[in-house]
């Protein structure tokens, strides 16, 4: 490094002084830079020490269960009896519940969302979309509690009484509310997807004398599948790891429907199981550390699919060169 | 025809897409709408006398004066109305004459023993006086007209006998010609009936209009007062005026209800005016006011919601939300900084996003088991605090949970600044620090801003991260973040399920469910609006 | 900007000032029970307005969560609709706390249907039935052609342990059965349902439901308080040994004597075990 010749009598002018560094300068600076890159790694991180954690004390709290009953038997019985005096810890019906909803949910949500998401990418103008964007925006802000209300005030009494439906609150009710609150979701990313298909594919289609209908079938959505898939399955995420609203509008009957189509009977999901049954449970008990494992099943399935949607949403940006 | 066939099926299509999307605007409407509905009765409603006297007892609120000379004009009609129930009920209730007469027995007994007479004399006038008595009694108990004419005129018999000359024994005949008045007017047959009717009647009278002004202050303060509103009290006229009975129909297997006008039940007795006389009187026994109740917002409120607002339920959710952005955003900010600014594409930037996104995907309620493991059982011992839930584990918790809301909403935000401000910075000479400071992070704020607000409406709506971390239903405003809050979303929860007392006050459920959906509603609409400032902000450059 | 740090500034200082306000006001912690939760509620109400500057919070969490609070020394008063499990003693003994138990109330629990339902008495036997899943339509009772929907209480309620043991005699319930998680939701529950049956503290009885005969014997304070009705449990409070007389602690505890408990308690739709 050559140190740049300065007479000492003669201050220095400004420019000379940021421009030209003396070795503890530029020793600091180099330092400045890495330590304040170090501490901004570290701080960046911290989301990934929350998810380590996360998975580190709920597994930490399932484990003394794991200790006395076998994965195997848990997943394969359906009786779900903690209190009991033999106390059965069959998680079955509590998993078959929560794919009822979600499938059941997403089913709805899907086709109206992807919709939407042409609707608003594909078909109307800019103004009409400034107006549905908020409304979604509400929709998806709305908390569940909110939305636990309505499953309960409007839409059971509405199944019981003009769908003769036996209870109001059942698989279909969560539903379809777990529907609305999924589709914000979908809707959002889909059209993330939908919109990134390039201006050229539609233009070709359309210069090919294809009506609307045909392009967004036939170009648009076959380009924009991976994202599509990847707002399906955070949907799915939404609609799974959803509690209060499930609590309030399944039924929480510990089942599976029979005959297995049946949406009108009430099911049972593993949120509502925590949420209802953690409060009252004695710490330190195996019913307590059962619904810690609830919890690590609901974890381990929505970091899976997290996995997935990553890939998928991946594939989608490479494909459209973004 | 081909052409046609596409024609058509396109304009199907976006017919389709076009209701489709109307659908969204009618959902929201239909989730919100019942909702907002029901609660805007917590804060807009008919307010009664008892109501403003309920305000100005638990809150201070009111005039003194005022509500003092509106009760007693109010109380003057309901003295009538009491008037007449006792009226009625003096000649019905057995307990009461028979507790009568054997008072008249026990004054007679005590005035004769004072007079000294000799014991013979004593005691042959106390039998007689015992005779007198249980005559009273069983005419009181029968239920025959002549049977008991037969009684009474036995007692009446002695009414000359000059033993009870000038003592309370005369009371007796008093008694006696009281209720032979009464026989001749009421249908004693029906006594029973009359008694239950007239049991139900006064229990929705109580509920009315509240305790009699002698009667001791109850202890709880839900029963101090009559209807407040005047929903709930037509609920309770409505239960003055008609019995509802369930009966079987010969058509139906199940039971169908009935609504059995009293009048008719009481027709030909006194009671009969009563019905007419709550029905036209109502309003000058509750004198209600239209009553825009906004301190529902700043209020404490009393046992199960029953009087009272949300005020400490608003306060504790801004406590937890801010306590938990004070985490998260720093947080946030720098993380999304190191994203945008710093990160290269190698695995490690891979593995902090896939977690920013897994944490992003982690169900509300595991949140809740895992602050419950971390926070409160596991790092409060640690710093030599009590585990227990509080404001600190469960802003903590929430904080957590909204970290990929921030870090996301301020990575758009940060990139959203054009690259040519950084290049002017960095062409200055500023090092990169420096221009992230004073250049990047200034222009992104607003954007960041809306994350914040985004992420706030995410804190103050979620309920299952806080049901085991620090909510609870009923306490006082916390001291210190060690102490445990009341906040809206698990107030709505609770309101919904917990008290009995809830039950009776639905617009208080649903006055807190809208309070909350409001507050998220009017934050997302600052964001949304906020969003679109930026928007043309840099469409401008 | 500098507008915004000063508010940061504020709030900073405002958040450091509460954390750093200790307490020093007497505290009393209560938890557990959602059964006794209104009872201790406004027992809670009652002390605010007698004892200023009483810092007294109460949680509603559930009998097993208020019997772990009272071990973990989080609560200095447990609610609890039931007497502690043999696993609890042991557990709160090992930790060097005794629990005892006070009775504030007894509590009937209620079989209940929907007013419209023309089935008014039932044996326990066909409870148990129902309950089993062996009946599942109100026709094979008498009543109309509909299908039973079952409301039970969640699994962990003492509610729900009562009804277990006196009832069901420790049978399972049919899969069917739909729990939910209080009391006022199993009313609502058969109130809006009109093929439902559920079973609720005697409190929750009001004209919206109806409650049912059992074994001939219908539920009213009477028959509860004399024993006769079957299905009756007391109702508990759960300090660390005996309170000192004096303190908080003993006045809440004992509060249940006074005219004013129990006037409370039967406001609240319990019955006290005393009479004044």
């Amino acid at each position: 490094m050559n140190k740049p010749q300065i007479d000492t009598a003669k201050e220095p002018t400004a420019s000379q002084r940021t421009l030209v560094l003396t070795p503890l300068q530029d020793l600091s600076g180099f330092l400045a830079h890495h330590i304040g890159r170090a501490t901004l790694f570290a701080v960046a991180c911290s989301s990934v020490v929350a998810v380590l954690l996360i998975f580190l004390f709920v597994i930490k709290e399932a484990l003394p269960f794991l200790q006395t009953h076998s994965i195997g038997d848990l997943f394969s019985s359906s009786a779900w009896y903690p209190e009991a005096d033999e106390p059965k810890f069959g998680i079955l019906a509590l998993l078959t519940g929560s794919v009822y909803v979600t499938v059941a949910a997403i089913m709805i949500a899907v086709p109206i969302g992807i919709t939407v998401a042409v609707f608003l990418s594909d078909i109307t103008s800019m103004r009409v979309r400034n107006y549905i964007k908020p409304v979604i925006e509400i929709l998806a802000a709305i908390p569940s509690v909110a939305y636990g209300f309505f499953a309960v005030l409007v839409l059971a009494p509405w199944m019981q009484n003009s769908w003769s439906f036996s209870t109001g609150t059942n698989a279909l009710n969560a539903a379809i509310v777990l529907s609305i609150m999924a589709l914000p979701t979908i809707i959002s990313v889909a059209e993330d997807a939908i919109s990134a298909v390039g201006r050229d594919l539609r233009e070709a289609s359309y210069g090919l004398g294809a009506t609307r209908f045909e392009t967004i079938f036939k170009v648009v959505l076959p380009a924009a599948n991976s994202g599509i898939v990847a707002a399906v399955i955070l949907g799915v995420m939404r609609a799974i790891g959803e509690t209060m609203v499930v609590w309030m509008a399944s039924g929480n009957a510990n089942q599976i429907p029979s005959p297995w189509w049946d949406l009108s009977q009430s099911v049972r999901t593993m949120t509502a199981t925590i949420a209802g049954e953690m409060g009252e449970t004695p710490k330190d008990t195996n019913h307590y550390h059962s619904l810690f494992f609830v919890g690590v099943t609901l974890l381990v399935m929505t970091f899976m699919l997290n996995l997935v949607s990553e890939y998928f949403l991946a594939s989608a940006k490479k494909k459209t060169g973004k | 025809m081909k052409f046609s066939f596409r024609y058509i099926q396109d304009k199907i299509f976006t017919g389709f897409a076009t209701g489709a999307a109307g659908l969204l605007v009618v959902v929201l409407l239909l989730v919100l709408t019942p909702m907002v509905y029901r609660g805007t009765k917590a804060v807009v409603f008919q307010g009664t006398i008892e109501y403003r006297k309920m305000q100005l007892d638990v809150f201070g609120r009111g005039d003194i004066e005022v509500i003092a000379t509106e009760k007693a004009k109010a109380q003057q009609v309901r003295d009538k109305l009491y008037a007449m129930i006792e009226g009625f009920k003096k000649g019905l209730d057995v307990d009461v004459l028979s507790g009568r007469a054997k008072n008249i027995y026990r004054n007679y007994g005590k005035e004769i023993r004072d007079k000294e007479l000799a014991s013979e004399e004593f005691r042959r006038r106390r039998e007689l006086s015992r005779k007198i008595r249980n005559e009273l009694m069983t005419a009181f108990s029968l239920s025959d007209k002549e049977q008991i004419k037969a009684h009474l005129d036995n007692v009446l018999g002695y009414k000359d006998n000059t033993d009870f000359e000038g003592t309370s024994a005369k009371d007796f005949f008093a008694l006696a010609e009281e209720f032979s008045e009464i026989v001749e007017n009421i249908d004693l047959k029906r006594r029973k009936e009359y008694a239950n009717s007239l049991g139900e009647i006064e229990g929705a009278v109580l509920k009315l209009l509240g305790p009699l002004p002698g009667d001791a202050v109850p202890a709880l303060v839900q029963d101090r007062y009559g209807c407040t509103r005047m929903d709930m009290a037509k609920v309770q006229i409505d239960r003055v005026l008609y019995s509802q009975r369930w009966v079987s129909q010969a058509n139906n297997d199940s039971l169908v209800k009935v609504k059995i006008s009293r009048v008719q039940q009481f027709a030909g007795t006194e009671m009969a005016r009563l019905f007419d006389f709550v029905e036209n009187n109502a309003d000058a026994m509750l004198m209600p006011k239209s009553t825009f109740y906004w301190q529902y917002f700043i209020d404490d409120s009393t046992a199960g919601h029953y009087f009272g607002g949300v005020g400490h339920e608003i306060i504790g959710t801004l406590l937890l939300t801010i306590v938990a952005m004070l985490f998260a955003f720093p947080l946030g900010v720098i993380s999304a900084a190191y994203l945008v600014e710093c990160a290269s594409d190698g695995p490690v930037t891979r593995i902090v996003r896939m977690c920013i996104n897994s944490l992003a995907g982690v169900p509300s309620v595991v949140f809740g088991l895992f602050g419950l493991a971390f926070f409160v059982l596991y790092l409060l011992p640690l710093m030599g605090a009590l585990s227990k839930g509080c404001v600190l584990t469960a802003s903590l918790t929430l904080g957590v949970l909204t970290l990929p809301v921030m870090i996301r909403a301020s990575e758009e935000a940060i990139r959203a600044v054009p690259k040519t401000y950084k290049e002017a910075s960095l062409g200055l000479g500023a090092t990169g620090l420096r221009t992230f400071v004073k250049v990047t992070l200034p222009a992104a704020m607003p954007g960041i801003l809306t994350g914040v607000i985004l992420s706030i409406s995410r804190v103050a709506g979620e309920t299952a991260p806080v049901l085991f971390t620090g909510a609870v239903a009923l306490g006082p405003l916390p001291k210190s973040l060690f102490d445990p809050a009341r906040t809206l979303s698990y107030g709505s929860y609770d309101i919904a399920v917990g008290d009995r007392l809830a039950m009776q006050v639905p617009h208080n459920q649903y006055g807190m469910v809208v309070t909350l959906v409001l507050l998220i509603i009017v934050l997302n609409t600052a964001a949304i609006f906020l969003r679109a400032k930026i928007f043309k902000k840099l469409k401008g450059l | 900007m500098k507008k915004t740090n000063r508010i940061a500034y504020v709030l900073v200082a405002t958040i450091m000032l509460m954390a750093s306000v200790s307490v020093f006001a007497e505290e009393l912690r209560i938890d557990g029970s959602t059964t006794v939760g209104p009872i201790g509620d406004a027992f809670a109400e009652a002390f605010k307005n007698n004892y200023k500057g009483l810092d007294i919070t109460v949680k509603k969490t559930g009998s097993g969560d208020g019997a772990a609070a009272l071990i973990d020394g989080r609560c200095d008063v447990a609610m609890m609709s039931r007497f502690m499990k043999d696993k609890e003693f042991k557990a709160a003994v090992e930790k060097g706390i005794m629990p005892v138990a006070h009775v504030v109330a007894m509590d009937g629990v209620c079989v209940v249907v929907h007013p419209s339902n023309p089935v008014k008495a039932l044996t326990a036997k066909q409870i148990r039935d129902i309950y089993t899943g062996k009946i599942t339509n109100w026709k094979q009772l008498g009543g109309a052609d509909m299908d039973v929907v079952i409301i039970s209480r969640d699994t962990s309620s003492g509610t729900f342990e009562t009804f277990h043991k006196l009832v069901m005699k420790k049978e399972e319930m049919c899969s069917a059965t739909e729990y939910v998680s209080s009391n006022p939701q199993a009313h609502a529950r058969v109130k809006t349902t009109t093929g439902a049956i559920g079973y609720v503290g005697i409190g929750f009885l009001d004209s919206a439901v109806r409650a049912l005969e059992i074994d001939s014997i219908i539920p009213t304070k009477q028959s509860i308080a004399s024993g006769r009705y079957p299905i009756a449990r007391p109702l508990f409070l759960f300090t660390n040994g005996y309170p000192k007389p004096g303190t908080m602690v003993f006045k809440f505890c004992t509060f249940y004597l006074t005219e004013t408990g129990q006037e409370i308690i039967e406001a609240k739709g319990f019955i006290p075990v005393t009479n004044y």
